[in-house]
């Protein structure tokens, strides 16, 4: 089984200047609901998703997804960026079992 | 050896047994499906019914999804974004009807947000907007479901 909380982001190679670029990301992760029973045992598949995704550019907090049972599994994020020049992009993600992680990508802006 | 006595005692705890079982099945789905009414409320402190709707938000999902574990969802607002401050997903029949909220800020440039969630059943998918003055707008697609993904 693939490792829970790898994650692959995607921004564009080169972004011109004041221009918006999307950035996508997904995060391997079960996102149990808690609701589901195992087909074997009968009990209840414990709860298990992606809580909250930040996404920091130099620093600075540009968006925050609160995300929950709702949320596909494996999930697929992506958001709209603008930004004045290069720089380092932060994605902070955590779930409900205490799992953080951290992914950094740099921003090339030409 | 047995009496017919013993054979009674057996049967009234057979019967008991019979009696409790269904109540103790009950016991364990008694979580209750929350109400989309309920979710917004404790999400955004309003009812369905206070929520305008409203054509600057465009949500862009498909009319017919063949699975409900895997719907597309994209939310687009003709707004700029230094006046919104969070993009709220409901999908009315699922269980916990509220599937996420985005908060934004001025360096996203554009009101945009996409992501895959999950819909039980054929359910209207909404997102609503929540302006930084307090104002809330919504857009809404409705989403049919011919196989359900939340278990």
């Amino acid at each position: 089984m693939a490792t829970i909380g790898r994650a692959i982001v995607r921004v564009p190679r080169k972004v011109r200047k004041g221009q918006a670029f999307k950035v996508q990301m997904v995060i391997t992760h079960p996102m149990e609901t808690g609701l589901r029973k195992d087909k074997k045992t009968g009990k209840i598949i414990p709860k298990h998703v992606i809580t909250k995704v930040e996404f920091l550019f130099n620093g600075q907090k540009v968006t925050t997804i609160h995300s929950g049972p709702g949320i596909s599994k494996n999930p697929y994020f992506a958001i709209m960026m603008k930004v004045g020049g290069s720089g380092n992009l932060v994605i902070k993600y955590e779930d409900n079992k205490g799992g953080k992680w951290e992914k950094k990508v740099k921003v090339n802006v030409a | 050896m047995i009496t017919r006595r013993d054979l009674f005692k057996v049967a009234g705890v057979g019967a008991v047994t019979l009696l409790a079982a269904p109540g103790a099945v009950r016991v364990t789905h008694a979580r209750k499906k929350i109400s989309i009414d309920d979710s917004m409320k404790e999400h955004l402190g309003v009812t369905l019914s206070q929520v305008k709707t409203s054509n600057l938000i465009n949500v862009k999902a498909p009319t017919i999804a063949e699975s409900g574990a895997n719907v597309p969802v994209q939310v687009k607002a003709n707004i700029p974004v230094d006046q919104v401050q969070s993009v709220t997903i409901f999908a009315d029949n699922n269980f916990n009807p509220w599937v996420t909220t985005v908060d934004f800020s001025p360096t996203n440039g554009e009101v945009f947000f996409a992501t895959r969630i999950k819909l039980a059943k054929t359910s209207p998918v909404r997102a609503v907007v929540k302006m930084k003055d307090g104002s809330l707008l919504m857009g809404v697609k409705e989403v049919k479901v011919t196989v359900g993904g939340c278990g």
